[in-house]
């Protein structure tokens, strides 16, 4: 490929071969345009518009939704804009700017380095896009093969030929959200946890994406609450939402007051447990704890104070032995009572667990969550995710099912106590509830959009919560 | 939760939490103990063991010679670097999730890395401080006196500091872009390579990298560390050197004694104007030639020789003053007297003892020595002993003297040749003239402005470098900023 405009010559032709097919070559031109056909009809299989395979850099990410690799998509557009900027201008900019008498050899060697390491991670990216369009259209790995030495055929075969389906068809999000109307809202509670989450978005190369929608709640002050939803259901990014860290469109009420318009001051009353030990190995214990207690408690308590909480803390969750020994020495169990410890120092009012008990045996889960219920009962709320919920379901008083419905959108499917919950999902054991909502090729029941309708219809009426 | 007891919280929300400056403390003292716990006390050791082995590589030739001092601060800034970038490389992406989790307790990203850039400092000063000890116990000799402080070795080390710690600077950038402690060490040789090969010391770049330079910490690191080493005069040696190796070739072949003369008369070629500056001669008084006239076995049998015609002591005198073939001799000058061999005669003739001889006759029996003794010129060589004859003298004017003659310029087209070693040619010249007269020029030709030892490059370097600590501090206050873009 070489730079057109440092070549002094500028021909509109060459400029075309060079962005659509690579090459001035007939051949390379006829496959070009059949595979641009192929894609149109690929595009309109996927439910997205046919024009998108005539537009470089754009098809390469509208292929990539196709295949559900939409990551991947994005770095090859990025990497294809490059490449066709590096065509089209060379390094005739960086000349200009620098001043530097940079020959059209020199020019033209750089292009040539930049466009070979840009070929290679374009190759590695389509193969993972056509790994993606394997799975989508059901077809044998052999297709791979064709499609890496020449992608019109493939194109072609999937584009036109009826036989070839798309499993799923890409979402059009903007019409699925104008689709659904926001439903309901929460009673604001003076004490305890208001939630009137209107839904959660993030922009992602120029596509919206609906993490969560319409999930509203009001739980009081000490109860100690599961979170339940299978896996990319959005537990984590509602945790995260309605602690104020990752704001979503929404009002999110503690003890009365906005968690998001003061959240400076209010980001002390929300404790936060991550699922992994996100503590530094190589301090102690004792220093864990007093640098967390130095972050976390008011300037003007004393330091006599400060170090009594730490030693009153770790006594409470009995860390008080190991204090001097390193955290990464700690044994699993101790580690995710010093994780937890890092957060009550505060005393929080709000006290959110992501998966406490991973890798805990039933036992030392069972002590866990014994612990978080006598903290539930100083009058905090405890919010916590946990996979393994029927061992300890005795010490909860709520939960709260998210699912994912067939916009892949995170929904409310259920808000109340556990009994309630047995009796809406007609199913006794937690884990059953979860199967009931995951999708089908989730080795679920796929009944997500139904509990999610039915939990709706029982809001509108004041039933269900 | 029928008979649970609900003890409401207290709204202490109001209450003022620890601000930016007291958290640096926190994490200052957090890192103080990690430096114990977690291993970062190995950078020392490991700096002083680098430090060696390039210690014992440049020991012989920093601040020796010019090819050797640049190569030497080629070394030390690349110790610098390295140090540097291994320091801070996966400080911040290894606990990237412990900064997310403290973030969103309080914590301010501004303090945690204005805590890094004070721990930074502290272990770039340390590591400084061994690599500088290090160096000069393998034997690399600092000269004594630096422009800033009275020691040399404490000015390089305000620079190594400076360089080790932007380079440190830049890695704990590097390590807030990159989330895991692999990606970061993938992208490090990148940056080692860039900085090393973009230095613009030791590589000859082509034009249109030039601004490329500007970007990197060697750049400005090499040339403080080359300018403080006084590079510019340091002697450059390395043809010198290539010609001592070539002195057993041999070197030969035919010529004219008019090229010869020709090459020895071109004076706009610096090479021979040098050679023709050079003096030679010697002074010496009569009574030292007497001696050694005495001392010569031809003076001895030339005085034996018999004179051919009969004829007196003043047809000898009157030949010399008179006869045409004579007349080189005649009027050859004698040096520091100012006169003419002719004048000298002349003026001998005017002596008493001189003009009693003259009609004495010179048979074909008398013998030169016979002739010398009726002058008495032993007599008259007592007489004027102390006075001082010849003189010092250029090559060149020996030259012009010698290409002026008749019989020298009649001898032009006469060829000869000569088979020799290049040893042996310099030596006619003189060994230690030819080294210093090609170590001397070389260096002017390899003079760079960038390397002048002067305070006021010096402090620009400096700056240049405290600039990249700065920005790279900002840097990665900047995008760790980011490390939850939701985040409010």
């Amino acid at each position: 490929m070489e730079s057109l405009i440092l070549n002094g010559t500028f021909d509109l032709w060459d400029f075309i071969c060079d962005v659509y097919f690579g090459s001035k070559s007939w051949f390379y031109v006829i496959t070009g345009v059949l595979y641009m056909a192929g894609l149109w009809k690929m595009f309109e299989k996927s439910g997205l518009k046919g024009w998108w395979a005539l537009i470089p850099c754009a098809r390469e990410y509208q292929l990539s939704r196709c295949a559900g690799r939409e990551p991947e998509g994005r770095m090859l557009s990025v990497f294809t804009f490059i490449g066709i900027l590096t065509a089209t201008f060379g390094m005739a900019p960086y000349a200009a700017l620098t001043g530097t008498g940079m020959t059209k050899e020199v020019a033209g060697t750089l292009v040539l380095v930049i466009s070979f390491t840009l070929g290679i991670v374009a190759i590695i990216y389509n193969i993972r896009i056509a790994t993606g369009l394997i799975e989508v259209y059901g077809v044998k790995k052999r297709w791979m093969v064709l499609w890496i030495l020449m992608d019109a055929i493939p194109a072609m075969v999937w584009g036109f030929n009826p036989k070839y389906q798309p499993a799923w068809k890409v979402e059009d999000i903007k019409a699925e959200l104008e689709k659904l109307a926001h439903q309901g809202s929460a009673d604001v509670m003076d004490e305890g946890l208001t939630v009137n989450l209107r839904d959660r978005t993030v922009t992602e190369f120029f596509q919206k994406k609906v993490l969560l929608r319409d999930i509203h709640m009001a739980i009081p002050q000490g109860h100690m609450v599961l979170l339940l939803g299978g896996s990319g259901a959005g537990k984590t990014t509602y945790l995260n939402a309605i602690n104020g860290y990752e704001p979503a469109k929404a009002e999110v009420l503690l003890n009365g007051t906005n968690m998001y318009k003061q959240y400076k001051k209010m980001q002390y009353e929300v404790g936060f447990v991550p699922q992994s030990e996100m503590m530094r190995g190589k301090d102690t214990v004792y220093y864990t704890l007093l640098d967390a207690a130095k972050l976390r408690l008011p300037q003007d308590v004393s330091a006599a104070q400060r170090k009594a909480r730490v030693d009153e803390v770790m006594e409470i969750f009995g860390l008080t032995p190991v204090k001097n020994n390193l955290v990464e020495k700690l044994s699993g169990g101790q580690k995710k009572r010093l994780s937890i410890s890092m957060e009550f120092i505060s005393n929080p009012s709000l006290f959110i667990l992501d998966e406490p008990d991973s890798g805990l045996d039933g036992v030392m889960a069972r002590e866990l969550f014994v612990q978080l219920r006598k903290i539930a009962d100083t009058g905090k709320i405890v919010i916590v995710i946990t996979h393994t919920p029927d061992r300890v379901i005795d010490l909860f008083d709520d939960v709260i099912v998210l699912a994912k419905d067939s916009a892949r959108t995170g929904r409310l499917a259920f808000y109340g106590s556990i009994e309630d919950a047995r009796k809406f999902f007609g199913r006794d054991r937690m884990e059953q509830i979860v199967k009931s909502v995951n999708r089908v090729e989730e080795g679920g029941d796929g009944l997500a959009d139904e509990f999610v309708m039915k939990y709706a219809e029982a809001q509108k009426v004041g039933g269900a919560a | 939760m029928s008979d649970k007891s609900i003890v409401k919280s207290r709204r202490r929300f109001r209450a003022r939490h620890r601000g930016r400056g007291a958290q640096v403390w926190i994490y200052l003292g957090k890192l103080l103990r990690m430096f114990v716990y977690q291993n970062d006390w190995k950078v020392l050791p490991m700096a002083a063991l680098i430090a060696g082995l390039v210690g014992m590589v440049i020991r012989k030739k920093m601040f020796l010679n010019m090819e050797g001092t640049i190569m030497g601060s080629f070394a030390l800034v690349c110790v610098a670097i390295w140090n540097g970038c291994f320091n801070s490389i996966q400080v911040i992406c290894r606990e990237r999730d412990v900064i997310k989790r403290e973030h969103r307790s309080g914590m301010h990203i501004s303090s945690y890395i204005f805590s890094h850039m004070l721990y930074q400092f502290l272990l770039c000063l340390m590591q400084t401080g061994v690599t500088m000890y290090v160096t000069k116990l393998t034997g690399v000799r600092y000269p004594a006196e630096g422009l800033f402080t009275p020691w040399l070795i404490v000015d390089l080390g305000i620079s190594m500091l400076l360089i080790t710690y932007a380079s440190d600077m830049l890695s704990l950038w590097v390590s807030t872009l990159a989330h895991t402690t692999t990606t970061a060490m993938t992208i490090m040789p990148f940056v080692l390579i860039f900085q090393l090969v973009f230095s613009g010391g030791m590589l000859t770049l082509p034009a249109w990298t030039e601004p490329l330079t500007h970007f990197t910490i060697s750049n400005p690191g090499l040339k403080v560390i080359a300018a403080q080493a006084d590079t510019n005069n340091r002697p450059f040696v390395t043809i010198s050197n290539m010609v001592d190796k070539m002195k057993d070739n041999e070197v030969g072949g035919t010529v004219t004694v008019g090229q010869v003369l020709d090459l020895l008369a071109d004076k706009d070629n610096p090479t021979v104007a040098e050679i023709r500056a050079m003096e030679i001669g010697k002074v010496f008084t009569v009574g030292e030639i007497r001696e050694m006239l005495e001392k010569s076995e031809t003076f001895q049998q030339l005085k034996a020789e018999h004179v051919l015609d009969d004829m007196d002591v003043g047809d000898i005198i009157d030949a010399i003053l008179e006869e045409d073939a004579l007349k080189p001799l005649r009027e050859y000058s004698i040096p520091k007297l100012n006169i003419t061999v002719g004048e000298a005669i002349a003026l001998l003739q005017g002596v008493d003892g001189v003009k009693d001889v003259a009609d004495t006759k010179i048979t074909r029996q008398t013998t030169v020595g016979d002739v010398l003794d009726m002058v008495d010129a032993a007599g008259i060589m007592e007489k004027y002993k102390d006075v001082e004859l010849g003189g010092v003298t250029t090559v060149g004017e020996a030259v012009d003297w010698l290409a002026g003659l008749d019989d020298v310029q009649a001898r032009r087209d006469k060829s000869f040749t000569f088979k020799t070693t290049l040893g042996r040619l310099i030596d006619l010249v003189g060994e230690k003239n030819v080294r210093s007269f090609l170590e001397e020029k070389a260096a002017a030709a390899s003079y760079k402005a960038d390397y002048e030892m002067r305070w006021d490059n010096i402090v620009e370097y400096w700056l240049h470098l405290l600039a990249f600590i700065l920005a790279f501090g900002l840097l990665s206050t900047i995008t760790l900023e980011f490390i939850d873009k939701d985040k409010r």
